[in-house]
């Protein structure tokens, strides 16, 4: 009795021992599940990043994605890009007027001088453009003024008249943002020493010096292209020229042919003629590619950030495609950030199927989300294409609007679909790049933004968590996932509110997320900094 | 990597056998009558239980604390809700509560 009363004692011990260590174990397996969460979150082989040739890079197989008809739907007549309707394109014509416009003024101050016997020099100048010589009207405003939409020549002058819109926010960025900026820089410049000199690192930059018919049959100045190596098939061709592409450090690659429509209607690198000119006969395919962004700082967007280092990656990946190109003896031209572009980068991204284009204008892809810089390269090399893909971006954008929520300059359309909108005679989402552009020049750093970019919930890293949602969004037909994506998003990251981005005393130089402990000037430099971001 | 990987597996293989062997005990103990679809459910909660943690920490671990502080807290509240709905099925057919 005895004896069993022990056995029962020591069963029930045992017994406990199991229980409470059965407890023990799941607490342990909540911690070691929490810490592998933070080794999974932490780790930086799911950056998206550069010259990375593991299962983030080109881990979409896009034959599953594969949508029937056209890149984009044609709405009404189709045309080439001038040079005014680019925010960018525009500026050396704005600059130009300019002067001749604070000539004249100060020709006319001269001559006006002059009468007052207050000097009787003239320079040449206004030897040409002096009132006496004219007999004009001294023209309202100061030298220093933005110019009067008359005192604009073609094509600038029908350009304004047609979009008075447009001279506002140009006349906004030159009189207001620009001085402000100047004056931004001298008050706070030294805080952003480091990102500043990442930055330039990385936007060293040859140009091209000769125009397609000599260049692209050129490997260096001298050296001209031999006979070309055939083949076995256009799919060899294709196989092979995307293998070097990553090789040379694209993350992802895609083949499509030349659009006409596409390429840009004005200065032709290398070319005399800057205005209209044909697109060269051995342009008949584009090779596009995509670099991402470094990891750490492209989250630290727009005042900590910077767009030269995708740049520069994927500008040397263009060279040296370019080069192996050639040196199988077929013509070829990079079109890359730091060397120019003849053509529209997104239309080709969308066409080659790397990706599609998002609320925010950009290219977002099933790989990178809208982080990564494109590239191109055309030639005749004759490869196999890729085709337009749909992995429920449209649907996705569509009711999400995170960028179109957190852009400062409110440049990204708010509207439930991009019914309506027709550029240049195809349909897609528009943005309006004036109002963008004049934001890059208030911000600090390495200049630009990016803000569309890293908010946007495709962006984010390639570890597990993220990686699923992008696989389950993709499969989803219902718009589910979308949805519950959108939300979670919008409730459970924190991010400055559009405004808080502004420079002081607006906003307060926010950034999306701080900057990496080596771009902050208080870890690495003795220099004494004024912080803007904390407020006055 | 792939040794960190096996030694992660090991650890937590080991940990699953002693929350098996013991839930076993747990549920006799407290009187449950147990049956297949009970043991799917239990093991979809904590399976769903550690899953929602690895979330939480991976955003933690990503630089994005406040994500992942809020989505522990909201995982812990629909973990316990279900727990609590889950416990209610497990007692159905079941004689009591044990000690």
């Amino acid at each position: 009795m005895k004896k069993k009363s022990i056995k029962e004692e020591s069963s029930c011990s045992r017994r406990e021992f199991i229980k409470i260590g059965g407890a023990v174990a799941a607490g342990l397996q909540v911690g070691a599940v929490a810490g592998a969460g933070l080794a999974a979150g932490k780790d930086p082989s799911t950056h998206t990043g550069w010259q990375h040739l593991g299962d983030n890079t080109q881990f979409v197989d896009r034959t599953k994605l594969v949508r029937e008809g056209p890149a984009y739907e044609i709405v009404g007549e189709t045309l080439r890009p001038a040079r005014q309707e680019s925010a960018f394109g525009r500026q050396g014509l704005i600059m130009r007027d300019m002067w001749q416009y604070r000539e004249m003024i100060q020709s006319f101050n001269a001559g006006e001088e002059r009468q007052q016997g207050m000097g009787n020099r003239q320079s040449v100048t206004e030897r040409e453009t002096a009132p006496e010589v004219t007999g004009g009207v001294r023209p309202p405003g100061e030298a220093s003024d933005f110019p009067p939409v008359e005192a604009f020549t073609e094509p600038m002058l029908s350009y304004y008249k047609a979009r008075p819109d447009l001279y506002e926010l140009d006349k906004v960025r030159i009189e207001e943002i620009m001085p402000k900026k100047r004056q931004d820089h001298k008050n706070y410049g030294e805080y952003y020493t480091l990102i500043n000199a990442w930055s330039d690192s990385w936007s060293t930059h040859e140009r091209i010096s000769e125009p397609p018919e000599e260049s692209d049959y050129k490997i260096g100045p001298r050296q001209r292209i031999g006979d070309p190596k055939p083949f076995k098939s256009p799919a060899h061709a294709s196989r092979l020229i995307k293998k070097v592409a990553h090789h040379f450090g694209a993350t992802m690659v895609g083949i499509t042919t030349i659009e006409p429509d596409w390429c840009y209607n004005y200065d032709l690198r290398g070319s005399e003629n800057r205005e209209t000119y044909e697109v060269p006969k051995h342009w008949k395919y584009v090779i596009a590619f995509g670099v991402p962004h470094q990891w750490e700082q492209v989250n630290s967007n727009p005042n900590s950030g910077t767009s030269f280092d995708a740049y520069s990656r994927s500008s040397i990946a263009a060279r040296r495609l370019e080069t192996f190109i050639k040196s199988l003896g077929y013509p070829a031209r990079r079109h890359s950030p730091m060397d120019g572009y003849d053509l529209i980068a997104v239309p080709y991204l969308v066409k080659s199927g790397l990706g599609e284009q998002g609320r925010h204008g950009i290219v977002i892809t099933p790989e990178t989300g809208s982080n990564f810089r494109a590239a191109f390269v055309t030639t005749n090399l004759e490869m196999e294409i890729d085709q337009p893909i749909d992995f429920g971006v449209k649907e996705f954008c569509e009711h999400c609007q995170i960028c179109a929520e957190i852009c400062p300059s409110g440049s990204i359309s708010k509207d439930k679909s991009n019914e309506g909108m027709n550029t240049r005679g195809y349909r897609h989402w528009e943005i309006n790049q004036t109002s963008c552009y004049n934001f890059w020049m208030q911000s600090m750093g390495g200049m630009g933004c990016r803000l569309c970019l890293i908010a946007c919930p495709y962006s984010r890293k390639s570890n597990w968590v993220h990686s699923l949602a992008r696989k389950l969004d993709t499969n989803d037909p219902s718009g589910l996932v979308d949805n519950g994506l959108t939300m979670m998003q919008k409730k459970l990251f924190d991010a400055p509110e559009a405004q808080e981005y502004l420079p002081p005393p607006d906003g307060r130089f926010a950034n999306y997320r701080q900057p990496p402990e080596w771009l902050q000037v208080k870890n690495y430099l003795d220099i004494e900094v004024s912080d803007p971001t904390i407020g006055e | 990597m792939i040794t960190n990987l096996v030694f992660f597996a090991f650890i937590t293989g080991f940990l699953s056998g002693a929350v098996i062997i013991a839930a076993i005990f747990w549920a006799k103990d407290m009187g449950l009558q147990m049956n297949w679809w009970k043991w799917l459910l239990s093991a979809i909660w904590y399976f769903m239980l550690l899953l929602l943690l690895f979330a939480a920490f991976t955003f933690i671990g990503e630089g994005e604390p406040a994500a992942g502080w809020r989505t522990v807290g909201i995982s812990l509240f629909v973990m316990l809700v279900l727990g609590t709905g889950l416990y209610k099925l497990l007692q159905k057919d079941s004689g009591g509560t044990g000690h």
